[in-house]
């Protein structure tokens, strides 16, 4: 295992974790472009633009690029958060020119106006889509309360209204703001020719030019709301509750990703014992979300409507006794065991690897190990975890709630 | 990549397999017991669902919550799932672990508490899990077309019925759980970073002497085809329609699998390319094959704009249709390299080997290299794939809708 990397004059970056014993190899385009990125009258651009970079370039048409992809046998797709856009593709190591030269053709769409078109119905479908799924919905919802007035808060698919009134031009003038080579990190992974990769990626985008690529980081005045949507279609309370959490460039990261596991794994943690084991919710689950410059824990239950105001009371206690007695140590070391070992197992395949060595770079300018990864993991001591679920009070969290309950 | 098999079976019916892999620091397990949904006596549907939550809330001298940490502490990524044939548990971890999560696992299946006062939360998480089906339709589309589509009771909805769970004694349910963790039938494969020998050992003291029980055979009936539509005041029209399609065991099996690729693999596939990219019709759209032992299907899905929904099925159904008229020679070529690519990179995932060793055994009882599947999917021609295609025609369609309109389906009626 190996890592290289370099950088061109107009900024954009190459990084690599070379591995010639792997059977195949990724790579991925990582933008610095999100949702948070947009203003309200583009909203959900970045993800609309994420579909139109597979229609097609100035040398090909959407159905070529998608044939090519296939033709390589290639695992590939895009996603879209609120501060990253990322293509990737996963293909065995003797395709490395094909796709790389396809991934960096298609960085720089032709954006046909009847492409647009046609895609924007599919979006307007994705978004009726997701408007069936309540988790989603909590999610969306969730986010805008917990980040109001700050861009985090911004909806990632955007409203159908904002959808339906977007323009070519506007995609393309936030394109040429946000694609800025600047804001862009090639990442390889997996078994390939580094040299040859960094030629490869210089013949076509060595030559981008540079504009403004800057990011209002500025942290947010987290709100601490309580909401509740009621929806009689809905037939379970789905709720949400967010609260502050280390971001993405702080060393604090390990041991909030530690307090997450303890207190909210999907097996095992406290409120698997609080909630799933006794049946009073089937789904109870907290997750750490590093971002950049902030940072959120984000907790989901789901269960009966007339179970869920005890569910949320029983969460809300188990995160007040964290937070006043943190871990103990058996649970401490079992939480490092399991996430050292879903690290181990992820890391095992280049796809795997990819976002890991992507979102270091992209977040910290630096590249980890699989190994220091997790040995930086057990270097965290109860006392880490107790500082950080104390600085940013697991117990002040924002909480929205969807589902047939009036009020909870 | 070396392909190193190993094949044990014990007297009492349990199957050993394994495939080491290098490169990697894990191992993971895949046990399949012979119990799955299908299996439920009529009056405890949804037995096997309750199983699968309650074998892992005390086992041996463990409770809950001494079992969970002691695979928690031991990094052990465990999944306990239930399918039609079989009731499944999943554990990786590091190859280090795997003789102390393998006797867990023993505990689990062969000395699980069953108390009564566990009984209750793992049927109820259960009777939550197909309440929570109503807020998840494209999912309960899928589920409900199984059941529709499969010889009953094998497409039988995993999580039983409501009626089922709210009447289900927990003697009777401990009863027929008992009676279904059995050795004969069940395979344990394990994958990734282990010794064969020592793996040997450690399974055979844990299972050599696991009692086999004798296993009724199960008695199917078709269910007539046809459309089936859900009311549901959604966003989207989901539709699902199946139809048969070749075994894992029979002949045209890799015939079919290139169908499915030319369909539905990757975005060049003709339903996305119609569908979505010419069309703008539809956000998912695809299909995917899926077998049981003897029978199997072809499983196409849309979730679609209530207005376009018509348009989308008639879409949908054109293309499924179209395949037999003439496959290109570049989409045969694109087919093959998206599946041997597929093999290559599953290959390197110690869970997806394990879960491809079990279902190997399970559906040949031979275990299929890398480079036989790869050779295989080499070898089929077009004429072949036509040939699967007048076998399995895209006839005979069991349709299941959810959404705010039914479907006009009168265009494969007949």
């Amino acid at each position: 295992m190996e890592f290289k990397q370099t950088k061109f004059e107009n900024g954009l970056t190459i990084v690599a974790e070379v591995n010639p014993a792997a059977a195949s190899m990724a790579a991925g385009f990582f933008v610095r472009t999100g949702s948070r990125d947009e203003t309200s009258a583009v909203s959900g651009v970045s993800h609309f633009l994420e579909h139109m970079m597979f229609k097609g370039t100035k040398r090909r048409s959407a159905f070529d690029v998608n044939r090519e992809f296939d033709e390589m046998g290639a695992s590939y797709n895009a996603f879209t958060s609120e501060e990253n856009t990322v293509y990737f593709a996963a293909v065995l190591p003797e395709f490395q020119a094909r796709i790389l030269d396809l991934l960096c053709d298609i960085m720089r769409p032709a954006l046909r106006a009847e492409d647009f078109e046609v895609e924007k119905k599919v979006i307007l479908d994705e978004i009726a889509r997701y408007q069936d799924i309540p988790q989603f919905r909590v999610y969306d919802k969730l986010m805008s309360e917990h980040f109001a007035g700050h861009p985090l808060g911004n909806s990632i698919l955007g409203v159908p209204e904002s959808i339906t009134a977007l323009k070519r031009d506007d995609m393309q003038a936030y394109f040429d703001c946000r694609y800025s080579p600047g804001n862009v990190t090639v990442v390889g992974v997996g078994n390939l020719d580094f040299d040859a990769f960094v030629q490869a990626v210089g013949e076509t985008c060595s030559k981008w030019p540079c504009c403004g690529d800057g990011r209002e980081t500025s942290r947010a005045s987290v709100a601490g709301a309580e909401k509740v949507i009621s929806d009689k279609k809905v037939l379970r309370e789905h709720i949400g509750l967010m609260s502050s959490a280390p971001s993405g460039q702080d060393e604090a990261r390990y041991a909030a990703q530690l307090a997450a596991a303890i207190v909210g794994d999907l097996t095992g943690s406290r409120l698997f014992y609080a909630l799933v084991d006794p049946a009073i919710a089937d789904e109870a689950s907290m997750a750490y979300n590093p971002m950049d410059g902030e940072g959120a824990f984000l907790t989901f239950i789901s269960s009966d409507a007339d179970r869920a105001a005890e569910a949320v009371r029983l969460a809300r206690a188990e995160f007040r006794s964290f937070v006043e007695q943190g871990p103990a140590d058996a649970e401490l070391l079992a939480a490092k065991n399991k996430i050292a070992s879903a690290a181990t197992l992820k890391g095992e395949l280049p796809m795997g690897r990819l976002t890991a060595v992507g979102f270091d770079w992209v977040y910290c300018k630096e590249y980890v190990p699989l190994a220091q990864q997790i040995e930086k993991l057990f270097a965290v001591t109860k006392q880490d975890i107790c500082e950080v679920v104390r600085r940013y009070d697991l117990t002040a969290a924002t909480m929205l709630a969807l589902g047939p309950l009036e009020t909870l | 990549m070396s392909e190193n098999f190993y094949i044990k079976n014990l007297p009492n019916g349990l199957t050993l397999l394994g495939q080491q892999m290098d490169q990697v620091a894990s191992a993971a397990i895949t046990l399949l017991v012979a119990g799955g949904a299908s299996h439920d006596p009529t009056g405890l549907e949804g037995a096997a669902a309750v199983a699968s939550e309650w074998c892992l809330r005390g086992a041996g001298d463990r409770n809950t919550r001494q079992l969970n940490d002691d695979l928690d502490a031991l990094g052990c990524q465990h999944h306990e799932s239930v399918t039609s044939e079989h009731i499944q548990f999943s554990a990786a971890q590091l190859g280090r672990n795997l003789a102390d999560v393998l006797a867990i696992y023993a505990d689990i299946i062969r000395r699980p508490r069953l108390e009564d006062s566990t009984f209750e939360p793992s049927r109820a998480l259960v009777i939550q899990t197909l309440a929570s089906l109503e807020d998840e339709p494209a999912r309960k589309c899928g589920l409900l077309l199984q059941e529709r589509f499969y010889p009953q009771p094998l497409g039988r909805l995993i999580y039983g019925r409501a009626e089922s769970l709210q009447a289900m004694s927990h003697d009777a349910a401990r009863e027929h759980i008992r009676s279904c963790l059995n050795p004969r039938g069940s395979i344990l494969a394990v994958t990734g970073s282990f010794d064969w020998h020592v793996f040997c050992d450690v399974a055979e003291h844990c299972f050599g002497d696991w009692p086999e029980q004798p296993v009724e055979p199960i008695k199917t009936t078709l269910p007539p085809a046809g459309l089936t539509h859900i009311p549901k005041d959604s966003t989207q029209t989901h539709i699902a329609l199946a139809h048969r399609s070749a075994a894992v065991s029979a002949p045209r099996y890799y015939a079919a699998r290139m169908a499915e690729t030319v369909l539905s693999g990757g975005m060049s596939g003709r339903l996305f390319t119609e569908v979505r990219e010419k069309r703008g019709l539809a956000y998912h759209v695809s299909s995917h094959y899926h077998s049981l032992k003897e029978f199997a299907g072809m499983f196409t899905y849309a979730g679609t704009p209530p207005d376009r929904a018509q348009q989308t099925f008639e879409v949908t159904v054109g293309e499924l249709r179209r395949l037999v008229e003439g496959i290109e020679p570049d989409e045969m070529d694109r087919a093959r390299t998206q599946l041997k690519s597929a093999l290559v990179m599953q290959g390197e995932s110690t869970t997806a080997r394990a879960d491809a060793l079990a279902g190997d055994w399970y559906h040949l009882r031979r275990l299929r290299s890398l480079s036989e599947l790869s050779e295989a999917i080499e070898k089929v021609t077009p004429e072949e794939v036509l040939a699967y295609l007048r076998e399995f025609p895209a006839e005979n369609f069991t349709v299941l809708t959810i959404g705010p309109e039914p479907l006009d389906i009168s265009l494969i009626d007949g």
